[in-house]
């Protein structure tokens, strides 16, 4: 029955949990209901959705009902961001609102009446719906519609009893007074669009050229006379150059293979960073080639490259595709500049904290409280009229240079929303304290196979690791094969399909790691606790076994499942080395080897000393297998290509990566390997892998070209062979050298990425890098989200394998190409916090330090790159990257005496392949080849809108000579980790010192033994105690 | 503009239906009195008009006759108006050919044809709005059945697409003008023979089960609906003989 009803109003349905039919009605769907404990409904009619969507995305607002009228008006007239935005809103189970179809519900239809207007149409189904869904509520349920047409509120207000209609100024003072970041963005909202119609009404001349309609720009591409990209604004030179990189379809055709210069802000035309625009040519006559010279961020006029490189292929913006604009981290001018500003007092003038993006304009009346801080805005729109786009404030951030409130710049910036995990989410959570501890349940120890008793289960793990995700395990079989078994914590026994915890660790995608902190994908109790696979207690695995030949290592059996394993001994990397080593003497820092008695610990250890033996043993020969098919090992922090399933491995590049590190990231492999070939042949459309592109040779000219300096040959045709170059192209004496062609390689390949196998073809899976055909993630599911589904696939096949019905709907190949977009975007941003952050730090530690006297901030200097006018140089011992220049902003060059130590004098610089000479007027010259060592003076310059940078100067030709070299060199990459120690540490010391008092106070009652009684000196302090966190809370809006 | 969202997160389609949803079907049986058996549907805004005469004798060339069965003859044509633009010529074009040979090549595999040497069969379009293949198929059944020629079983057609994943049943005009794959079946719905299957565009052929799927079940769909407009049509026949 009800297939052949007719077209347009006729299905029934609502949702809300007060009627069982429509329950009924809806499990079809996606079974999102609202609750019923919430004291009205809100219904937001179709202006109030375009513009206050913002505010209604607050998580505190509860039962909102969006009408489908509204959120068309939505769709047709706000574009498809915006429209996104709402879907998302709706997608997400933990909001609280629903869609209502009301134009398909056969009481709710209206038609639209002869010279009826479509707004006063929409807001009367709007109110109609409003109605119907009231009376369908059995009247019990308070209805209350807010809407922006005064004349709907007088028309309808009275209409009905139990259906409210209010303006949303109106609802949000009666219904949520205390929500005051609600009400700023309301105010700010509100004062953006009454600005926005002043200004439409003042008719200025136009700054911009109008963007070309939509129609005309999809004709325009399809013909070739347009070409779509995606924007990318050069940091260095913000106001100048900014790049279109083209997009798959439009490049096919055209012989373009570069990216498309923008040169000025006027042929950019309204772009942002990050937009997909459309491009139109510039005759050949007007291509400008791209600066070479370093510039320095701040200097806007200079910059029209003094000499810049052959010209390419240039273009300008006649339209935009899809805006992408996010919310952005601004500073207010200080009060000078304010003043400066002049009449225009309520418009200012924000900084971007990301130099890509350009000033925006905001009218506000706060501008001066928050001077000092970091704030959040967003863009609402960039008239042709106007030089800069229009913004309103949403939220404060932080004090500036304060490290909390940095931080949270950093993770705005990257879009990284880290709330605590909430009550519903926690309440999903399994149980483990000492009063009722986790326990084994005998239901799972039924399905699982049991390796308690049979097999000697271990993990390797740097030290103070708390998240064990992956042990190992190798015996011998009765036919005298071996059995290698890699153990993976089984998080998805945990975490259900689309739970409270799953959505949140979907949207979180990925743990990220900052440098003194990190943000966890999965709850503690999960990720430090139950999931982790500790020593000594039993926990629940996910399991592949192989058996191999005893004597040639080849693969003859493979299982996988779910298993209950107990690690026995949780070893770190150098104790494991060392036990390789055959030096025992280790064992005395293993806790599990201390209550032993002689006997049962020697044999004990020779069991476990044979089988760490015998791992790296297949590791190797693994290994050489996969490195005959060129496997690359890669230096560098920004592809992990090799070191991928260590943790925390940004923290712990050594110098010689103990043989241990490699045995246990091959085991991975080998498991991530089996578990892709495994899903894919399960899902051929919808399974998940990792494929790292092979690199484009044009990107390695500037490696071939540095090798060539120092007489290496380096070639790239290959994987194979740029691993074999990259191995001879050692150079004795230098051991950086060979360092920095390796980062340099790892620069020129592209990132490795995750995708949905149904929309690649099947020569597009292979990984470069590992020299793999398939590969996966799947031994991380702690801290990576893509584990977990690829671990939801491995169980599905399993199911699939023992032909059982396989439980829960996995992604389609659709959802998961969504999905697989999502966590690489996540897995960038990532990245760049990091990088962020770790640069964050490394700025605040030099900030106290007087560069003059200092002894640490002099280090050696290796230079890797050649400029014009600098060269950018690398300091192993901090592992920065920076720029120094050799001629500075009077024109001066920088010229050594025979004691060696820079000075600056008017001369000229000459730049050639691998030098750069630097003559001064009286003839004295000095010539900088690439690798050569200098030293260098490390510096802070400081930024008030922007993060601080570091600044380097080279103030000697030689090399710097530093007293112990041999501990320095040892201690570089754990400075990193004592940098980030001293700074929290100085901050915290600063908060002290406020606090000081109060802790003199708690040593006074120490020092005379007085006993803390309840006097009214303390409780006067305890409320001037309060009184302070309540003006630091005021900060905190 | 955003585009146009053939089928919204919530499961609904443009107009409103679901996924496997038809549009409404009216249809009646002998709405000429000239002709030996004919028909009228509507498929949503889709209507159709068909007439059945024969089985006579062949008409024009003798050459055309067959010596072991009938001559189905089918022709096609739709109204000037039926489509967004007017068409200049109502029959004889090339698409009108081409969905004269595929009725055709339908109603030989459904009517017995061994039984009865002529017939002709003339389809009349009137207006169009998606799955024309269909309503016509739909009609002639009806109008061949208003005939009393003898055929295996009903011919029941629908056209199903496929977007984002899923299958839809029926497509309107709309849905058919997105471009994306389109798939027209024509099924005998008691033996679950296909009589004509039919598919533009591209689509991948681990998708195709789903999609005939949908197709099939729409047209047993359409059949219970076609056998009820004709128990209806006796049922009003036989009273009006018996009386």
């Amino acid at each position: 029955m009800g297939r052949s009803r007719a077209g347009s109003p006729r299905e029934l349905q609502a949702s809300c949990c007060r009627c069982e039919a429509d329950i009924a009605c809806f499990a079809a769907t996606d079974g999102k209901l609202l609750s019923s404990d919430v004291t009205h409904y809100v219904i937001p009619d179709w202006k109030v959705v375009q513009d206050y969507l913002e505010i209604l995305e607050f998580p505190e607002l509860k039962g909102i009902i969006f009408m489908q009228t509204a959120c068309q008006a939505v769709q047709h007239q706000r574009g498809r961001r915006q429209y996104n935005k709402l879907r998302n809103l709706l997608k997400d189970a933990r909001h609280d609102c629903i869609l209502f179809a009301n134009e398909f519900q056969q009481c709710c239809y209206l038609p639209r009446e002869r010279g009826e207007s479509m707004e006063k149409w929409q807001t009367r189904s709007i109110y109609n719906a409003a109605v119907w869904y009231y009376h369908h509520c059995q009247d019990r349920m308070p209805i209350v519609m807010v809407t922006e047409d005064e004349e709907a509120i007088q028309q309808y207000g009275s209409e009905t009893e139990g259906v409210f209609v209010i303006t949303f100024k109106n609802y949000l003072d009666n219904f949520w007074p205390d929500l005051k970041a609600a009400h700023e963005l309301c105010d700010s909202i509100l004062q953006s669009r009454r600005e926005r119609e002043n200004e439409s009404q003042e008719s200025h001349g136009k700054e911009y050229p109008e963007h070309l309609p939509l129609e005309v720009l999809e004709a325009g591409i399809k013909s070739g006379r347009y070409i779509q990209g995606i924007l990318n604004v050069n940091k260095h030179r913000a106001q100048i150059e900014a790049f279109v990189r083209l997009q798959g379809a439009s490049s096919k055709d055209s012989d373009l293979v570069s990216d498309i210069l923008i040169h000025g802000m006027k042929a950019r035309n309204r772009s942002i960073h990050g937009d997909v625009v459309v491009v139109e040519l510039l005759p050949k006559n007007e291509w400008k080639g791209r600066t070479v010279a370093l510039c320095e961020n701040d200097c806007d006029d200079k910059a029209s490259g003094e000499s810049p490189s052959e010209p390419m292929p240039t273009g300008r913006v006649v339209g935009i595709l899809q805006k992408n604009w996010r919310d952005y981290v601004v500073t207010f001018p200080s009060k000078e500049e304010v003043q400066s500003q002049g009449k225009n007092a309520q418009k200012i003038l924000v900084t971007p904290w990301d130099y890509r993006i350009p000033k925006i304009r905001i009218s506000t009346q706060q501008a001066e409280t928050l001077q000092d801080f970091r704030v959040v805005v967003r863009i609402d729109s960039w008239e042709s009229t106007s030089v800069y786009p229009n913004g309103h404030f949403v939220r404060v951030l932080g004090r500036i240079g304060d490290l909390e409130g940095e931080i949270a710049t950093i993770l705005v910036e990257n879009s990284i929303s880290v709330i605590p995990f909430s009550e519903a989410q926690m309440c999903e959570m399994p149980v483990n304290t000492p009063e009722s501890p986790w326990k084994v349940s005998p239901e799972e120890e039924q399905k699982r196979k049991d390796l308690r008793k049979s097999h000697l289960v271990f993990s390797i793990d740097p030290k103070g690791c708390e998240d064990v995700d992956d042990t190992l395990s190798v015996r011998t079989l009765n036919n005298g094969n071996l059995e290698l078994g890699v153990h993976i914590a089984d998080v998805t026994h945990f975490v259900a399909p689309n739970s409270y915890i799953d959505i949140e660790a979907r949207t979180r995608a990925t743990t990220y790691y900052l440098a003194d902190r990190r943000y966890d994908m999965l709850p503690s109790v999960l990720s430090a606790d139950l999931c982790s696979l500790l020593g000594g207690v039993d926990r629940y695995a996910v399991s592949i076994m192989w058996e191999l030949d005893k004597a040639s290592y080849e693969i003859k059996k493979v299982w996988y499942g779910r298993t209950i394993i107990r690690s026995a001994y949780k070893l770190f990397y150098e104790a494991a080395q060392e036990l390789l080593d055959g030096n025992l003497s280790v064992v005395d820092d293993i806790p599990e080897f201390k209550d032993l008695d002689e006997k049962s610990r020697q044999a004990k250890l020779e069991e476990l000393v044979w089988a760490i033996g015998k791992l790296t043993d297949i590791a190797r020969h693994v290994r050489a297998k996969r490195d005959g098919c060129g496997a690359l090992e890669l230096e560098g922090v920004e592809v992990c290509v090799q070191l991928d399933d260590k943790k925390n491995i940004h923290d712990l590049i050594p110098k010689q990566p103990l043989e241990v590190h490699e045995t246990v990231a091959e085991c991975m492999i080998l498991a991530n390997h089996w578990v892709a070939k495994k899903i894919w042949e399960s899902f051929p459309h919808q399974a998940l892998l990792r494929q790292h592109p092979p690199p484009h040779q044009e990107f390695f000219s500037e490696l071939r070209e540095c090798a060539k300096a120092k007489g290496f040959f380096i070639d790239t045709r290959s994987n194979k062979t740029l691993a074999d170059s990259l191995d001879n192209a050692n150079d004795p004496h230098d051991p950086i050298v060979n360092r920095l062609l390796r980062s340099m390689a790892t620069q020129a390949m592209s990132n490795a990425l995750y995708f949905s196998t149904g929309s690649c073809a099947e020569e597009e899976f292979h990984h470069y890098g590992l020299a793999l055909d398939k590969y996966t993630h799947f031994t991380s599911p702690i801290r990576r989200y893509s584990d977990i589904v690829v671990h939801r696939l491995l169980m599905a096949a399993i199911s699939k394998d023992k032909k059982m019905e396989i439980k829960g709907n996995l992604f389609s190949n659709k959802d998961l190409e969504e999905l697989c977009r999502h966590i690489n975007n996540r897995n960038q941003a990532a990245q760049h916090s990091q990088k962020q952050s770790t640069e964050l730090f490394q700025c605040m530690y030099f900030k106290d330090k007087d560069p003059a006297t200092e002894e640490r901030c002099i280090s050696d200097g290796v230079i890797y790159s050649i400029r014009t006018n600098g060269v950018l140089l690398f300091i192993p011992r901090f592992g920065i990257k920076g720029a120094a220049y050799l001629k500075n902003k009077d024109g001066l060059v920088i010229s050594c005496g025979p004691d060696s130590c820079s000075e600056w004098k008017p001369g000229s610089l000459q730049r050639f392949q691998n030098k750069i000479t630097s003559t001064t007027t009286d003839g004295e010259s000095v010539t900088f080849h690439l690798f050569d060592h200098v030293t260098v003076r490390i510096s802070i310059q400081a930024s008030r809108c922007h993060s601080d940078t570091i600044r380097l100067e080279i103030i000697s030709n030689k090399p710097y000579k530093i007293p112990n070299t041999e501990l320095i060199h040892q201690s570089s990459p754990l400075l990193k980790s004592e940098l980030v120690k001293e700074v929290t540490k100085s901050v915290e010391e600063a908060q002290l010192a406020q606090e000081v008092k109060v802790n003199i106070i708690q040593e006074e009652y120490q020092e005379y033994r007085q006993t803390k009684g309840r006097s009214l000196y303390t409780l006067l302090e305890e409320i001037r105690d309060l009184a302070l966190l309540d003006v630091s809370n005021n900060y905190g809006i | 503009m955003a585009g146009l969202e053939l089928l919204s997160d919530q499961g609904y389609r443009v107009d409103g239906r679901r996924a496997g949803e038809l549009r409404k079907i009216q249809a009646r049986m002998g709405v000429f009195a000239q002709a030996d058996g004919s028909a009228y549907i509507e498929q949503g805004n889709t209507k159709a008009l068909a007439v059945v005469y024969g089985p006579h004798e062949i008409r024009g060339s003798r050459a055309r006759a067959l010596p072991d069965r009938a001559l189905v003859n089918c022709q096609y044509s739709s109204a000037t108006f039926s489509t967004g633009e007017r068409k200049r010529r109502p029959h004889g074009d090339r698409k009108s050919c081409e969905m004269g040979l595929q009725l055709r090549q339908t109603f030989e595999a459904a009517i017995l044809t061994q039984l009865h040497p002529r017939s002709q069969i003339d389809i009349y379009v009137l207006q169009a709005d998606g799955g024309t293949y269909a309503a016509c198929v739909n009609a002639a059944t009806l109008a061949v059945l208003d005939a009393g020629i003898p055929m295996r079983d009903f011919v029941c057609a629908c056209s199903a697409g496929f977007v984002d994943g899923t299958a839809l049943a029926d497509l309107s005009h709309v849905e058919e003008a997105a471009g994306g794959p389109q798939l027209a079946l024509a099924l005998l719905p008691a033996s679950g023979q296909i009589a004509l299957l039919e598919m533009d565009a591209r689509l991948h052929e681990d998708h195709l089960e789903r999609v005939l799927e949908a197709a099939a079940q729409a047209a047993r769909d359409v059949h219970t609906l076609l056998d009820r407009v004709v128990r209806q049509h006796v049922r009003e026949a036989s009273i009006l003989l018996g009386d």
